[in-house]
């Protein structure tokens, strides 16, 4: 991921007139405090960062240490949880209309919208079907993806947990804690995993 | 009395190239409104551009057409100094002429 | 008719019959001689002389911005006695002095001393509508962004006022130590991490080459790319039918990362704002633009 290179541009007016990273973030993180005045506790708790958001917002590359980043992995593999039924691998047909359905939990005038179920999201940011043009290119695409893998008891679990807390797998990856942060279910997830995995699924389909 | 239009008329050879920017609100009468009411329809039926007082295009519009429509229109046999008036009437009456001069490109 | 993914740049007509009336449009340019396509679609004609509709339209909209009946309005309700106290707008000081406003927006957020505070456009045009018309604030808070219902007065006047800054470049300045503050907040927060999604600013606007669906994503780590993000708004929004301004702008990104509603006029939007202005210095301004 490119950084910003603007510091050249700071340096001309004298770096040391800036406040400091520590004063930026007390400064930033009292902004934060005050910009959703009058909404439910609930909702202001989304702003509020975990520890590993908060380890996973340093500014420029390499900033992040091995101990930080083995840290968000311990706690993002801690996260994880499984369905009750013990089954990772759902009906694809599901997960399809989930991959392609990206509504849930966003908020407008202090409340959360009104849908039977959150969409997977997936297809903002990757490709699925090789045929559907209508997808993003911010994660790698996942055409073919059972058919490169196979659907072995690894690859299904591997699946499953990528998708429940990505940063168990990459610290501070740009994918979204998608179960850890209760925005699928683990029934959910087991519906895309099969979306994903299931040779019938448009996804394997050449 | 509606909002004028903006029209630029710019002449390139013998052709003037004529942009029409209208406002309003061509409400499709599908729509409702925060209060869940329907939003009565308002459009406009019908619009008329002349050319130096000789119609050159006339249109009936239908609610499909999206709110603030922009439009173009190009006519041959241009120069500059020619007049532009673009007239449209809705349907609830309500009507606006605007008129411009054709400039050199 | 499958969009062209690489082209996605293009406001999504609220009616398919405005795509359909575009494309008669370039059937009878088709039809007519090449002189005449070439006026308005020139640069929508493909190699094989076919005409791309969706070019066709993106370019008139370029031409003929909507946004332009924003600024129009927005200079009529600049200068009407407005407001209980029934007065214009043409003593408000946008920074170069009361009711000048030629290359104003070029330098905002700045800071102002008579309210202690780093403010953007629109928080500066509320204070103005607070202080000397007598506005309250939360009345045109409420007000703020336009519905299908109603049309926000706000939106109008940030479109008129940065309108006349155009031609000229951001030219955001960090003398005081304020400016300085929000500047390094703003590049704080633009990576901050949080929410249901996990998404900071740069997530999304850190990369090359990247779109969400058919979207494609300003790469915000770019000098060039956010000169080009800068110089555009206000802009026209095609899927709101209206203008937007960097504050609804920014509501809107909040709410795609499922965040609550942001506070209008928040330090939080100001510090972003100068963060973004700043990193665009440079950048000439062409008010409203045009966006999806």
């Amino acid at each position: 991921m490119a950084w910003l290179t603007f510091a050249p541009a700071l340096g001309v007016l004298g770096c040391a007139a800036f406040p400091d990273e520590q004063a930026a973030r007390v400064a930033g993180e009292s902004m934060v405090a005050q910009a959703y005045p009058g909404m439910p506790e609930v909702l202001t708790r989304r702003a509020v960062q975990d520890p590993p958001q908060r380890i996973c917002s340093k500014i420029g590359p390499g900033k992040i240490t091995q101990e930080e980043a083995a840290e968000v992995i311990r706690l993002s593999r801690a996260s994880i949880k499984y369905p009750a039924s013990g089954k990772l691998v759902g009906d694809w047909k599901t997960g399809a209309a989930l991959a392609y359905s990206g509504v849930g939990t966003r908020v407008r005038d202090g409340k959360v919208e009104k849908v039977k179920e959150n969409g997977a999201l997936c297809s903002n940011c990757h490709m699925l079907d090789p045929r559907e043009v209508n997808a993003g290119n911010l994660g790698p695409s996942l055409a073919g993806y059972g058919s490169q893998r196979g659907s072995t008891d690894a690859v299904t679990q591997y699946t499953y947990e990528r998708i429940y807390n990505a940063w168990a797998f990459v610290p501070c990856s740009n994918m979204p804690r998608l179960g850890a942060n209760g925005h699928l279910t683990p029934e959910q997830i087991a519906h895309v995993v099969a979306y994903l995995i299931d040779p019938q699924s448009p996804v394997n389909r050449k | 009395m509606a909002e004028p239009m903006k029209i630029r008329a710019t002449v390139k050879g013998d052709v003037a190239d004529i942009r029409v920017l209208i406002a309003h609100p061509m409400e499709t009468g599908q729509r409702r409104d925060a209060k869940g009411e329907l939003v009565p329809q308002h459009f406009i039926q019908s619009i008329v551009v002349t050319y130096n007082g000789k119609t050159v295009y006339t249109g009936q519009w239908s609610q499909a057409v999206s709110r603030n429509p922009v439009f173009a229109v190009r006519v041959r046999g241009a120069k500059a100094g020619d007049k532009v008036s673009v007239t449209w009437v809705d349907n609830k009456g309500d009507r606006r002429t605007d008129e411009k001069t054709v400039d050199a490109a | 008719m499958r969009p062209d993914f690489k082209s996605s740049r293009h406001p999504r007509p609220r009616s398919l019959l405005r795509i359909r009336a575009l494309r008669a449009v370039a059937q009878r340019a088709r039809a007519a001689t090449t002189v005449a396509c070439a006026v308005a679609c020139g640069a929508a004609l493909a190699q094989d002389g076919k005409v791309d509709p969706l070019a066709v339209g993106r370019q008139l909209l370029a031409e003929d911005n909507p946004g332009e009946l924003w600024v129009q309005r927005g200079e009529k309700l600049f200068h009407a006695k407005r407001g209980p106290r029934q007065l214009s707008l043409e003593q408000c000081d946008f920074g170069l002095g009361p009711g000048k406003l030629t290359g104003a927006f070029a330098r905002l957020p700045r800071y102002f001393p008579d309210t202690g505070k780093v403010q953007d456009l629109e928080s500066r045009l509320l204070t103005c509508m607070v202080e000397l018309q007598g506005y309250a604030r939360a009345d045109i808070v409420k007000g703020a962004f336009s519905t299908l219902d109603h049309d926000s007065d706000m939106e109008a006047l940030a479109s008129f006022v940065a309108s006349r800054s155009n031609g000229m470049s951001m030219n955001v300045q960090l003398d005081h130590e304020k400016e300085r503050e929000m500047y390094k907040a703003g590049e704080y927060l633009f990576h901050r991490r949080s929410g249901p999604t996990d998404f900071a600013c740069v997530t999304c606007h850190g990369d090359e080459g990247k779109r969400i669906r058919l979207q494609e994503l300003p790469n915000m780590t770019d000098r060039k790319q956010i000169q080009a993000v800068v110089s555009g708004w206000p802009a026209y929004r095609g899927t709101q039918s209206t203008v937007r301004t960097m504050q609804h702008r920014l509501y809107d990104c909040n709410w795609q990362m499922r965040l609550p509603d942001l506070d209008f006029a928040s330090d939080m939007s100001i510090a972003l704002t100068t963060y973004l202005n700043y990193s665009g210095n440079g950048a000439v301004i062409q008010a409203p633009g045009v966006r999806r």
